[in-house]
């Protein structure tokens, strides 16, 4: 028996990476999952990898869009009859620059996509979690959310944020059976890292991509990076019974990075 | 196969209390576990409660001395053969007083029991981790870690001093493969607080009801926290998995820390 046996999920940006690890470790725990990309490729290949069979699906749609994080809610709802965990885990930058040069477009995407998206799920899945005195809804914040790095300010600016929106929150739900939580991952190699990555390590003065991993790493006692499954194992534990009394905390998967 | 299969862990103040949760969380994972304690008595109900009679061992020692600190990290390496895990639980407070009347004794006393002992326990274990490159230390601090509440000085004071221990603590042994938590609870009515509440409260100008009732108002879910919670975290940090969280003081509190 699982320890999320029989629990349904969403996973906004649950087709890769971090979402993905979430979404196969709580397949392991035998939930039952909807991962959400923006590629219907690539959710058809999450699907075919993860093997479900019909204990998960794929919803389509931009966390940076509120309908489509709207809808995947919705969308969860009716496909397994009712959702118990909500994943807010969908974010990143497409091209940062520091606060002087920070484009009006670039700003507005960081805050839709890391900010609006959580407030758009949290809230529709609190309106289904409250009436049922039951839900576990778990934010993928960042180590950003407590520091501040030169070049990506509106993801520093972003994750604090949502980590302030999961503190109160958490508060409003307290006695209603709702856990509100962060996770706050060190630096991982996913797919939007890799792809933006370039650009942003230039914007945050390194000299390379390579330079800005390592940055990441060797801020760590660990000197290295996180992993996906580092951060799914603490999303389990936040999901399960176990973690029925963890709420409002900012749960660090950061290998000694952040000072508190 | 569970989690934490041919492990050994010593839990100090694991007869009773959130140490002995974690001692049981630990053995249905598959560890083995020498639990320490100041009681013979109470160590031997444990042992038998656990009944696990090959995979337990119970180690007389008061964690307030030096010597029996480095004693019972040694007498379970003799006895099953390493250490890889330590839960410094094992802590308290007592004669609490607001500070202008608080004793040398009082305030020394808490730093022993909750500080010097995680410390000793810490040192003395350590040098068999870093040599075989796997090692967790967990230290049991509190929400009072984080904030501090009137009354209650020495304890605020020793579990501020045990998360500082655990963030140096943590940079120093990085890349060796130990890492080194803190766990911060919010209250539960184990038995050292059923004991020493009633003196914490009166230094809190309080009822005993009433400062149990503060704590569970304090946080979101409006309750006291439960043993279990407390063990699944640290079953967490102490497996493989949990080898990417280090230095962390992580709240197990029904939301009560603001950090």
């Amino acid at each position: 028996m699982g320890k999320l046996e029989g629990k349904v999920a969403c996973i906004t940006g649950g087709t890769r990476s971090i979402g993905r690890g979430m979404a196969d470790a709580f397949v392991r725990e035998g939930a039952l999952v909807v991962v959400n990309g923006r590629n219907a490729e690539k959710g058809k290949q999450c699907l075919d990898e993860m093997g479900a069979g019909d204990r998960a699906a794929f919803f389509a749609g931009d966390a940076s869009k509120q309908a489509d994080v709207e809808g995947l809610i919705d969308f969860t709802i009716d496909h397994f009859g009712h959702l118990d965990i909500c994943c807010l885990n969908s974010g990143g930058v497409l091209a940062t620059a520091p606060v002087a040069q920070m484009s009006d477009e670039e700003w507005k995407l960081e805050v839709d996509w890391n900010l609006n998206h959580v407030f758009w799920g949290m809230r529709r899945a609190l309106q289904h979690m409250i009436p049922r005195t039951y839900g576990r809804i778990i934010v993928t914040s960042s180590v950003e959310g407590k520091l501040g790095k030169p070049g990506i300010p509106g993801y520093a600016a972003t994750k604090h944020a949502v980590n302030g929106l999961v503190k109160a929150a958490a508060h409003e739900v307290g006695t209603l059976g709702i856990t509100v939580n962060s996770v706050l991952p060190g630096l991982i190699e996913t797919d939007i890292v890799r792809e933006t990555g370039p650009q942003s390590a230039t914007m945050m003065g390194l000299p390379s991509y390579e330079a800005m991993l390592d940055l990441f790493a060797q801020e760590s006692a660990i000197k290295r990076l996180n992993t996906v499954e580092e951060v799914a194992a603490v999303a389990v534990l936040l999901a399960s019974d176990a973690g029925r009394n963890i709420t409002g905390t900012m749960f660090p998967v950061d290998g000694g990075t952040m000072p508190y | 196969m569970g989690d934490l299969s041919g492990r050994v862990a010593v839990i100090t103040g694991g007869s009773r209390g959130i140490g002995r949760a974690i001692a049981e969380a630990f053995l249905a994972q598959g560890a083995q576990v020498a639990i320490t304690g100041t009681s013979a008595e109470k160590g031997a109900q444990a042992i038998h409660e656990l009944n696990r009679p090959e995979d337990t061992h119970f180690i007389r020692a008061d964690a307030k001395v030096r010597e029996d600190c480095e004693r019972a990290i040694d007498e379970a390496i003799a006895h099953f053969g390493k250490v890889d895990i330590l839960v410094n639980n094992a802590g308290g407070a007592s004669n609490h007083a607001p500070v202008a009347d608080l004793t040398d004794e009082a305030f020394d006393d808490a730093l022993k029991w909750n500080l010097w002992s995680t410390f000793w326990c810490s040192r003395r274990a350590l040098k068999p981790m870093i040599e075989r490159g796997w090692g967790r230390i967990i230290n049991m601090s509190s929400v009072e870690g984080k904030v501090g509440k009137p009354g209650i000085s020495i304890y605020v004071t020793a579990k501020h001093a045990v998360n500082g221990l655990t963030k140096a603590m943590s940079k120093e042994l990085g890349t060796t493969g130990v890492t080194v938590n803190a766990l911060c609870p919010g209250i539960i009515e184990t038995d050292i607080v059923k004991a020493e509440g009633p003196g914490a409260a009166e230094a809190m100008g309080i009822t005993y009801e009433k400062l149990i009732e503060t704590f569970a108002q304090e946080s979101a879910t409006k309750r006291v926290m439960e043993l279990e919670d407390v063990a699944a975290v640290a079953v967490l940090l102490a497996s493989d998995i949990g080898g990417g969280i280090t230095g962390s003081l992580i709240s197990i509190d029904g939301g009560t820390a603001p950090y």
